[in-house]
């Protein structure tokens, strides 16, 4: 798996969408998936349709008397795209923390506000 | 929409919506207790051996609880809003859970058929009993696993 950012995934909404998604579930009922993510009906239906057209995410729709309920879950490609911006993303806070570490061990000079900047856009994969 | 490249803790955020997620998977009282009820069944097949009268056959009760296991599952998926992949013993995490629950099936069921044949009675209806009580224990077991792999995202973050 490679560690690289998806700027599909990248805004935070989408982000939790996805990680709930890559938590070990086969499939997630849509009010499990807002309520765990702590987002609105309507912001969900949103990031979730962007999900689906990008072909990262499935949805199901039924019913059980009543009461309509929808399934998502990551497909293959949606899967080896989060797994892959998970550990771009493990890997960009733990620079974080070592720069961070790094700062409080005197390394560098007290106010060099630049040095996360620094370590970060190699991660970024951008300069 | 915030960008989580400015935000470190968002690995933080998603660990702490996973464990949302994850305090869902609560199994209902009506699913402990068929749970239960299936494996007193599977426990009550040896005194069928002895004690059902010959020519009664036994699949139709087979087929009813493997019918019932299923809605039981689809109920579960249902009132917690996840479902779960099938896992078979390949599935690490699981694994010793797994077979924790043939064993005890096995030793128990073999206990069992050993106590009737020599007429302990009394005694295989404390196994069987036993029994059930081992297997909701590990059914106790498979939950904390699985609430264990939801948080954690099987590794993922």
């Amino acid at each position: 798996m490679i560690a690289k950012p998806d700027p599909l995934i990248h805004p935070i909404t989408r982000l939790s969408i996805c990680g709930l998604l890559a938590a070990g579930a086969d499939w997630v009922e849509f009010a499990a998936l807002r309520d765990a993510a702590g987002i609105s009906d309507s912001v969900l239906s949103k990031q979730s349709r962007v999900l689906e057209d990008a072909g990262y995410v499935e949805v199901r729709k039924g019913a059980v008397g009543r009461r309509p309920r929808t399934w998502f879950r990551l497909t293959a490609e949606g899967r080896q795209a989060v797994a892959g911006h998970l550990a771009w993303l493990a890997q960009l806070e733990e620079a974080v923390s070592a720069s961070t570490r790094g700062r409080a061990a005197g390394e560098a000079p007290p106010g060099d506000r630049d040095q996360p900047r620094r370590v970060l856009p190699p991660l970024l994969g951008s300069t | 929409m915030r960008d989580v490249a400015s935000d470190p803790a968002a690995l933080e955020l998603l660990r702490v919506q996973r464990g949302r997620l994850a305090d869902r998977m609560r199994l209902p009282w009506w699913y402990q207790s068929g749970t239960a009820i299936l494996w007193a069944l599977v426990f009550a097949g040896p005194f069928s051996s002895r004690y059902l009268p010959r020519g009664v056959p036994t699949w139709p009760i087979l087929v009813a609880a493997v019918a019932v296991a299923c809605l039981m599952q689809w109920g579960l998926a249902w009132a917690t809003g996840i479902k779960l992949p099938f896992r078979n013993l390949r599935y690490r995490p699981g694994r010793p859970v797994g077979i924790a629950i043939l064993v005890v099936f096995l030793a128990a069921g073999e206990t069992e058929f050993l106590l009737i044949r020599h007429g302990l009675l009394a005694a295989a209806i404390a196994v069987a009993a036993l029994g059930v009580a081992a297997e909701m224990a590990c059914l106790q077991v498979a939950l904390r696993v699985t609430r264990r792999e939801l948080r954690g995202g099987g590794g993922a973050a």
